[in-house]
């Protein structure tokens, strides 16, 4: 067995506000080389564990930690700040919010100027870095006109180039689309070979990296371990199929439908129909219109050309907090005053936002948020629903909710159009698949006729779901 | 030489800027402003690629607001004393007056000058870094404020979804200047909470690569204080000079 | 000073800065228009707007410099933006933000109740006055029409960015994301007097 690196005993941490425990007794050692990934829901303390890693808890929440944490055989408090984060270097989670400075090279050189390297070597180690990541061409780029994909490995370049030892990975692919995501694992795994780094991650949806991982460490959501053993590849979430409640009326109609904007056309041509109660996943590459296209049907854009008709449509973007006007959720749902109230009753019953009626909107759980987004959507009479990548960062429990919720609505006769990246989710849910590319609709598909259509997902930059899972797994 | 402007040490020019502006500040006659304004012009005019168009959109609600002003002084002047030069309807316009209005509004338009200068010839990232490397600025708070002009394009954008999203649920921004202040809050509010989590976010990252508020040892983009920038001051304070002792030369 | 200060405070501060700068940009742009119709009065009313930052961003991390470092900030990230007026408000952003740093220290940064607010409010309206008295030269206006200027302007100090500012930091801790900072700390009665 290698060196110990990191070695945890009777490790408990919470943060100052709190009373119960976010990590609770946890014991395990690290060894030089090691794949570990740590794996649970949302909110178990995964995140809390990085930081307590690379050193920025307990300083920067005023945690109150106990047990013994050794970091290469020294205790973790007799580290000055900033003295173990260049043989410890993270990949956070957010694209969008890792970096300081306006190009690539620049972005290097403050993590250089961190680490007081000589100016003399500054331009040397910079472009060895790049060219061990394959990113030279984009030395001088502003990184935030990269993609999301780009700018992960701009951080994870920004974390090697410290040449560390080990590398935390903060759920580093959770905003990124699956086919990305894979290409961001590939070249990761290319890199740990080169380099023999050691590699710790936190992760809650294990599908998208294969076997990547050599040794699993689960945590419950109390923040105790559950399970250390071998990691295996995972199968994606597994959610339940749905029998289609479809009805035959057409409620939707799009016809010819064009979209400019300053000048440049966003969408062109698009012609077509919904039923109530139909579940519509529509999907294609980064760009290719998608958002624009639910933009231009909620009326945030204006048409160039074409015309829709539907009885009213509704919009729960990624970040339903967007929508929000009041302080309480009664009053979010009550907000428009085109509801009764008895009508309002019944939303928030089905919805099941009861026990919530009377938080703030903001201060409930993003699962919550969206319900919350669709109840005032409903009770403004939006019968079509429109959503954006509402999977995008979700843990299993959260993908069940959304399921649920999705599945539910169609139910009681609301028609849904989906963007979304997440072929297994789409799987589970839709009965029809818009695909666009360039703007343009390539067509809308029945839903069963493009799970094996590998090469029309492929042109659309998306993955086939993984159905041999869902059939291994109900067969176990 | 069309360089020049450009070519300066940001912070110096900062500094010139200021100690300028303080100086003109003492001066009520409007041969003073007028001369340090109409010198201003010139140095941009001949040391620096500047684009007059945007210029002059720039400009325009600065000599809006001198005009503005300008009457502001001639009909709420300290002093009402001395010859009248000029009356209509129940207002007297004195000499003295006369030339206080124009004194303050050429202040105006010096000092507008005078910004735009600056803002047209200074690159932002360039000015923080040399803030740091010339007057010493910490890097926790230099960092902390390239760190928000990094988040700029996000937070735009977020901006405009959250009015987007707020529109589809007929919530519109007021025209009434008082209600779309009071409206405010519902576009701020998540705005700021969207902020606290990038700040929480921005700031790990920054101290995961190290970064600890310390003086650093070297840094990658030095900026110096050169020859040009010993020329560029002396042409300054001989302007400053100039204008000040105007009133003795006329 | 700075050593106490932890660097998601630091980078909080420059966020919130970009958030006013794009509200300022919404509403500077509207000003200006006024200023040549009715000359200097048509930003007196609402010169509150300038100050609410240093009042929210103290009212949220309660810390000796809160006040002042977010309105330098916040001028220095409105220089970035390319603020036609950049250097200049450097200067007065500073100036602005001891005004109300110094009302929060004559209370002994221990209590940050809605009168401290908008004292800290009136605090920023007087400095910035007095800065604009000898710069834009108000020694040549009317006493009293001077006197109609700043007392407007206290009252917007007092107003908009102090009860504003109470109004937004409150509406804000409702929202549970000020988990971790000095407000949500303080559940006695100071927070919420």
């Amino acid at each position: 067995m290698h060196e110990t690196i990191f070695s945890f005993r009777n490790v408990r941490f919470r943060f100052p506000d709190d009373e119960q425990l976010t990590l609770t007794d946890l014991s395990f050692d690290i060894h030089r080389g090691e794949r570990v990934v740590i794996s649970g829901p949302s909110g178990c303390g995964k995140s809390t564990l990085v930081y307590l890693l690379n050193r920025l808890y307990p300083f920067n929440c005023d945690g109150i930690i106990s047990g013994s944490l050794q970091l290469f055989g020294k205790d973790a408090e007799e580290y000055a700040p900033g003295e173990i984060n260049h043989r410890i270097a993270t990949v956070f989670q957010d694209p969008d919010s890792q970096f300081c400075m306006p190009t690539v090279e620049e972005e290097l050189a403050f993590t250089l100027e961190n680490l007081h390297v000589p100016r003399e070597m500054m331009k040397q180690k910079i472009t060895e870095v790049l060219a061990l990541t394959g990113l030279s061409a984009l030395r001088h780029e502003v990184i935030q006109s990269l993609s999301g994909g780009m700018k992960q490995r701009v951080a994870a370049a920004c974390a090697l180039v410290m040449e560390p030892e080990v590398l935390l990975l903060d759920e580093p692919i959770s905003h990124l689309d699956p086919v990305t995501a894979k290409e961001f694992i590939l070249w990761l795994d290319r890199l740990q070979h080169e380099l023999d780094l050691t590699i710790f991650a936190v992760e809650h949806r294990l599908d998208l990296w294969d076997s990547f991982f050599s040794r699993e460490i689960q945590l419950d959501r109390s923040g105790s371990i559950i399970g250390d053993k071998l990691a295996t590849a995972h199968f994606p979430v597994l959610l339940p199929e749905r029998a289609s409640t479809m009805v035959p009326e057409t409620v939707l109609k799009v016809n010819g439908m064009a979209v400019k904007s300053h000048g440049k056309e966003l969408l062109s041509g698009l012609s077509f129909t919904a039923n109530r109660g139909e579940i519509m996943v529509v999907a294609g590459p980064n760009g290719s219109g998608k958002s624009s296209l639910l933009k231009a049907l909620c009326g945030i854009y204006a048409l160039d050309a074409g015309s829709i008709q539907a009885p009213g449509i509704g919009f729960v973007p990624q970040s339903p907090e967007y929508l929000f006007l009041e302080k309480t959720v009664g009053r979010e749902l009550a907000f428009s005053g085109i509801a009764s109230s008895a009508q309002l009753n019944d939303l928030m019953e089905r919805l099941r936002l009861k026990e919530i009626e009377n938080a703030h909107p903001f201060s409930v759980s993003h699962g919550q948020k969206r319900r919350v987004a669709t109840g005032a959507m409903l009770a403004d009479r939006r019968t079509v629903l429109l959503m954006d990548e509402p999977t995008s960062g979700q843990d299993a429990a959260a993908l069940h909710e959304l399921h649920r919720l999705i599945s539910e609505r169609a139910d009681e006769g609301v028609t849904f159009l989906i963007v979304t990246h997440d072929m297994e989710f789409a799987e589970s849910l839709a009965d029809s698949v818009l695909l666009i590319k360039d703007g343009k609709m390539t067509g809308k598909y029945p839903a069963q006729d493009v799970w094996n259509h590998a090469e029309l997902l492929a042109e659309h930059h998306l993955l086939p779901p993984k159905g041999a899972g869902r059939l291994a797994e109900s067969f176990a | 030489m069309r360089n020049l402007l450009h070519d300066m040490n940001p912070s110096l020019k900062f500094v010139l800027v200021a100690l300028s502006m303080f100086a003109i500040a003492f001066f009520f006659n409007p041969l003073t402003p007028f001369i340090f304004w109409i010198g201003i012009l010139l140095l941009q005019v001949f040391m620096s690629k500047v684009n007059w168009k945007a210029w002059s959109l720039f400009m325009l609600p600065f000599a809006l607001g001198a005009f503005g002003y300008l009457w502001t002084t001639i009909v709420f002047a300290a002093d009402t004393n001395g010859d009248v030069v000029w009356s209509f309807l129940e207002f007297q316009v004195t000499a003295e007056q006369l030339e206080t209005a124009l004194s303050l509004a050429f202040r105006v338009m010096a000092f507008s000058t005078l910004s735009l200068m600056f803002a047209f010839t200074t690159d932002p990232v360039k000015f923080i870094m040399s803030l740091m490397q010339q007057l010493k600025l910490s890097p926790k708070l230099a960092y902390g404020v390239l760190v928000g002009y990094q988040f700029l394009p996000v937070m735009k954008d977020q901006f405009q979804q959250i009015q987007q999203a707020h529109r589809l649920r007929g919530a519109e921004l007021e025209k009434n200047a008082l209600r779309r202040l009071l409206g405010m809050r519902r576009i701020l509010i998540p705005m700021l909470a969207g902020a606290v989590r990038n700040a929480e976010r921005s700031a790990f990252a920054m101290e995961a690569r190290g970064f600890t508020g310390e003086a650093r040892s070297d840094y990658f983009e030095v900026i110096k204080l050169r020859k040009v920038d010993a020329a560029m001051t002396a042409v300054f304070l001989l302007l400053l000079i100039a204008s000040c002792s105007a009133e003795y030369w006329f | 000073m700075l050593k106490s200060w932890k660097l998601k405070e630091v980078v909080l501060m420059s966020l919130f800065a970009v958030v006013f700068g794009i509200v300022y940009l919404v509403f500077v742009h509207v000003s200006n228009i006024w200023a040549a119709v009715i000359g200097p009065l048509a930003y007196e009313w609402m010169f509150g707007i300038w100050f609410i930052v240093s009042i929210i961003c103290m009212n949220i991390i309660r810390k000796p410099g809160a006040a002042v470092l977010s309105e330098s900030m916040a001028a220095a990230i409105e220089v970035l933006l390319g603020n036609a007026v950049g250097p200049r408000l450097l200067l007065s952003g500073i100036v602005q933000g001891l005004g109300a740093e110094a009302a929060f220290a004559l209370t002994g940064y221990k209590h940050f109740n809605l009168a401290v607010l908008m004292l800290a409010g009136a605090g920023s309206a007087v400095f910035s006055f007095v800065y604009g008295y000898f710069i834009s030269g108000y020694a040549a206006l009317d006493p009293s029409f001077v006197a109609l200027m700043f007392t407007l302007r206290v009252i917007s100090g007092m107003a908009i960015a102090g009860i504003g500012g109470k109004f937004i930091s409150d509406g804000l801790l409702a929202t549970g994301s000020l988990r971790g900072y000095a407000i949500s700390r303080s559940t006695k009665g100071d927070a919420r007097a």
